[in-house]
């Protein structure tokens, strides 16, 4: 691997982040950046230290033009694209050895099980990863394309908590210019079912994505995500 | 405006990934002013300033998936999208030279506008941070404390401070190296 040494790694982070490089040292540096997960965390342990210094400049109010070109740009791409997939840049970026693991994820969702349809049905699967980790934490399964409700089987990965007075919600992710919909309360058993009702289910076979957010016990009082957003993935055809 | 805690903010960003344009707005309506104000520093130009942030914000609206809040806070992650815009924008190759006499840009930056050295001693707010930076040497810090906010290359520096160029690397990687074993040693 380039940068094996440790110190070289830390010496090159610490430059790039302070911002001492020329554009061409900095263009260099960011493609081994991608690629050489160990020289992210330096990045990252750099900016830790030197960007708490930024907090003493006096604010500047930027013009109000600033935010209008923000909102027309977001709202004009919203239309144009889906939004979901470009908010998933992890998904893509995701290393090598994350992709193994979702991909031996997908592995342990189609080894059929009692009441699992033969191999030869398409199954739309999602591997929704932890935000804050970017770890995979839960896996959706169902049987797309078929009239009437769909089955959809959840496992939760690893030993997740859910703090007192709180829900998990899941939620769909229509994409475009559409609202998150709610597809009930789950819990953190490693295996359940979650039966979507027929009005859902073509849209659901549809979705950019799944996402799940913490709400109040008994589900978000606005029938909206109302809390912070734990796991979130795309939909893939299998 | 009233601060906010890192945890809203961060809580903000994950609403972000859920497309949820209200809380986008509500963020840039708590971090933007500190974030201009990052990037009207480095950049010296207004106009430039205003493309900085908002290319910064189009990224994190983009990218708020891959904001990890176990690994930073998020004015962290959010100076670090608007820093490095800034120090691409403004070592992008240029037709014009603007290195030098650039007194028609610099007039951009208002005159009340602090030093690097003052800033630094303004950021002793910052707790561990600023307890290992008076660890350094006067120059070491002043190398630092000019690149970290002015933005400028390490030739600009050597020029800025005339020095040779081999010296200031010197005070920037020395100073870098105690800053770390420094914060280190306190668990930062």
């Amino acid at each position: 691997m380039k940068f094996a040494n440790r110190e070289l790694r830390n010496k090159l982070a610490a430059e790039y982040v302070l911002g001492t490089m020329s554009a061409h040292a900095r263009r260099r540096f960011e493609i081994n950046l991608k690629e050489n997960p160990a020289l992210r965390r330096a990045v990252s342990e750099w900016e830790k230290r030197l960007m708490p210094l930024a907090l003493a400049l006096p604010e500047v109010e930027p013009p109000p033009r600033v935010w209008q070109a923000i909102e027309s740009r977001i709202r004009a791409s919203r239309q144009a694209r889906s939004g979901f997939w470009e908010s998933l840049s992890f998904w893509r970026l995701s290393s090598i050895a994350t992709g193994l693991v979702a991909l031996a994820l997908l592995t342990l969702v189609m080894v059929p099980g009692p009441g699992v349809p033969p191999a030869d049905g398409i199954r739309m699967v999602v591997v929704m990863n932890d935000l804050k980790t970017r770890n995979p934490a839960m896996t959706v399964s169902w049987e797309p394309g078929k009239p009437g409700k769909r089955v959809m089987r959840i496992r939760v990965l690893g030993h997740a908590e859910m703090a007192p007075g709180t829900a998990w919600e899941l939620w769909m992710l229509p994409g475009k210019d559409q609202k998150p919909v709610s597809l009930g309360l789950i819990t953190t058993h490693d295996a359940q079912t979650v039966i979507v009702p027929e009005p859902l289910a073509a849209k659901l076979d549809r979705a950019q994505g799944l996402a799940m957010s913490v709400e109040p016990s008994g589900g978000s009082p606005t029938g909206s995500p109302t809390g912070p957003v734990l796991y979130a993935g795309p939909l893939v055809e299998t | 405006m009233t601060a906010m805690d890192a945890e809203q903010l961060s809580e903000l960003l994950s609403r972000c990934v859920l497309r949820d344009q209200r809380a986008f707005k509500t963020l840039y309506h708590y971090s933007s002013a500190k974030l201009f104000a990052v990037a009207v520093r480095i950049t010296r130009r207004r106009d430039w300033a205003e493309e900085v942030l908002q290319e910064s914000f189009i990224n994190i609206w983009n990218h708020a998936s891959g904001y990890n809040a176990a690994k930073s806070a998020p004015m962290t992650w959010m100076t670090a999208i608007v820093r490095n815009r800034a120090l691409d924008l403004l070592r992008r190759p240029r037709e014009v030279e603007i290195d030098e006499g650039h007194e028609d840009l610099m007039a951009s930056i208002p005159d009340e506008s602090p030093g690097p050295e003052e800033l630094l001693k303004q950021s002793i707010e910052a707790g561990a941070l600023a307890e290992c930076m008076k660890q350094l040497t006067g120059e070491q810090q002043k190398s630092i404390a000019l690149a970290f906010f002015n933005g400028l290359s390490h030739g600009e520096l050597a020029r800025q401070m005339q020095k040779p160029l081999g010296t200031v690397k010197t005070w920037i990687r020395r100073g870098l190296e105690r800053l770390k074993s420094c914060l280190d040693a306190r668990g930062i």
